[in-house]
């Protein structure tokens, strides 16, 4: 994509490569997309007051236990004690989820580009990684208690088990994605093993390397709520807890609106991140 | 050939594991880690006893309810969106937002609005999965070639026909990838909700976590294990069997 060319010359430049049709194709959605983007994101803003309008006003029409009102959450969150107990939950959270998710990105990323780069370690794990990725993870809870306990240990092994099997399945399908013919070329032109691996397997995992972070990190954070719900109440668990006691549902709401919000900003920081280290990579 | 190579290459791999499953499980005791073979034993006794399968199918029936609504709400939202760029920018901000919220944070705020019954589970495994159910026909209804439906458009076909053999028949294979994904998202949260109010066969395995031995634990997550892959294998069969012709077709997300 240049959009440095003008729009006048566009077409014909397009049809000049269009032989191998890499450029009409990506420039000309590009093209229309963006002439909608200024369109669409008003009519999405708009989307989301009328929704909020809507949720108010149905709010208003039953109980405060039952649906709080978006205002009421808002409030939450301007209400500056709260706000204080908020952010520190989070801070404390956001260990677990560290640490969880450091350890299972790199254990899960050697452990995938090996198996990936051999057809017959790829033939030989590929079912018992199915076996083990069709269970779902909060059923090990009762077994991370046995083995962990009941506080920070087990929750970072929470975060770790159900982020592990997303990132290594999609770094085994990056690692097999690989082009045959570029690592020949490397072969014929000497390139040792360390070489082929670092010059060619490693570039063309990027891609894959950042949607696994994408992937994986959505499931971080699932994780971390989900072990601060499961395990001994802390943190952000623990004041969704007490506030549901107290029958406090717009600080419950207030919880869950970090949770999701701390999850659209890491994946707008890796879309961020992606877009500055991979500029040479076309996603489809 | 090959596909017995591969067969015989799969069950070195699970006997490997299997292995090193019993090897570390005979070290550090059934207290900790049951080893298979006492698994097996403790299986016979699991299924003798009935318990599991009665609540697994009572679990499972419940599921069905959500996925099903899920998948009737899902696909055509997905559709619509992928088809008309109004659409898109109306509900994208709702379901990209829905997407990254993680059901267990909803769970505290569900039961207060909806008590712990069926109501409860049915919902918390509908908004697991709708909206991966959605975005997979998203993308599905983006990629309907463009040439097709002007060709179809150029021979006067209505908007039904162009639907219904074209737009359909290249939606296919999303929708059923798009129901694989949304049932494994469907049956983690089945469990989930059960094992918060403890009932039905997240509430077995809850149960199950008090004893002191880790074998009958171990037992119910393998039939969890095969279940779920039972379930992707059927319905991936199911669409094998429907429409043949795109067995080749694989589509990714």
């Amino acid at each position: 994509m240049r959009p440095n060319i003008p729009r006048s010359v566009a077409p014909v430049a397009g049809g000049a490569v269009a032989a191998d049709g890499t450029w009409t194709a990506a420039e000309r959605p590009g093209a229309i997309a963006g002439r909608l983007l200024a369109h669409n994101r008003v009519v999405s803003a708009l989307s989301i007051v009328v929704g909020l309008a809507i949720w108010q006003i149905a709010a208003g029409q039953v109980s405060d236990f039952i649906l709080p009102a978006p205002l009421a959450v808002f409030e939450r969150f301007a209400d500056p004690t709260w706000l204080a107990r908020l952010l520190r939950a989070l801070s404390n959270s956001l260990t677990q989820l560290s640490l969880g998710f450091a350890l299972s990105f790199c254990t899960a990323v050697p452990l995938g580009i090996v198996i990936g780069r051999s057809t017959v370690l790829t033939r030989m794990f590929e079912p018992v990684i199915n076996a083990l990725y069709a269970i779902p993870p909060v059923a090990f809870v009762p077994f991370l208690i046995i083995w962990f306990g009941l506080f920070l240990e087990a929750r970072v092994a929470l975060v770790f088990l159900m982020s592990f099997f997303d990132i290594l399945v999609v770094v085994i399908a990056g690692a097999r994605d690989v082009r045959r013919p570029l690592i020949d070329v490397g072969q014929s032109f000497g390139a040792s093993h360390v070489q082929r691996l670092r010059l060619i397997v490693l570039p063309a995992l990027l891609p894959f390397l950042f949607a696994a972070l994408r992937v994986g990190s959505a499931r971080a954070i699932n994780g971390m709520i989900t072990a601060e719900l499961f395990f001994a109440a802390v943190n952000l668990g623990a004041l969704m807890k007490r506030a549901s006691q107290n029958f406090d549902s717009a600080a419950v709401l207030s919880v869950v609106v970090l949770v999701c919000l701390l999850g659209l900003a890491a994946q707008s920081l890796i879309n961020m991140l992606e877009s500055h280290f991979l500029r040479w990579h076309v996603r489809t | 050939m090959p596909q017995i190579k591969d067969v015989l290459l799969g069950c070195t791999g699970i006997a490997l594991c299997l292995l090193a499953w019993e090897i570390a499980g005979r070290a550090l005791g059934p207290a900790l880690l049951a080893p298979p073979s006492l698994v097996a034993v403790d299986y016979v006794g699991l299924l003798r006893q009935g318990d599991m399968l009665r609540e697994l199918g009572f679990s499972l029936r419940q599921m069905a309810i959500g996925f099903v609504l899920a998948c009737l709400v899902g696909m055509p939202l997905g559709v619509v969106m992928g088809r008309s760029s109004l659409a898109d920018a109306i509900f994208r901000p709702w379901v990209s937002m829905f997407v990254v919220t993680s059901t267990a944070a909803l769970i505290p705020l569900l039961i207060m609005v909806l008590g712990t019954g069926l109501l409860l589970r049915v919902t918390i495994v509908f908004l697991a999965c709708v909206w991966y159910i959605a975005l997979t026909a998203y993308n599905g209804a983006r990629g309907v070639s463009p040439q097709q439906i002007t060709a179809a458009r150029s021979f006067s076909a209505s908007r039904f026909q162009i639907f219904w053999k074209i737009m359909l028949p290249a939606l296919y294979p999303y929708l059923l990838t798009g129901a694989r994904i949304g049932l494994v998202h469907a049956i983690r949260a089945m469990v989930m909700a059960e094992m918060f109010v403890i009932i039905g066969y997240g509430g077995l395995v809850h149960r199950a976590g008090l004893l002191v031995e880790t074998g009958p634990l171990l037992g119910l997550l393998l039939t969890l294990m095969i279940v779920s892959l039972l379930l992707n294998w059927l319905l991936r069969d199911a669409g094998r069997r429907l429409a043949p012709w795109y067995e080749q077709q694989r589509v990714t997300l």
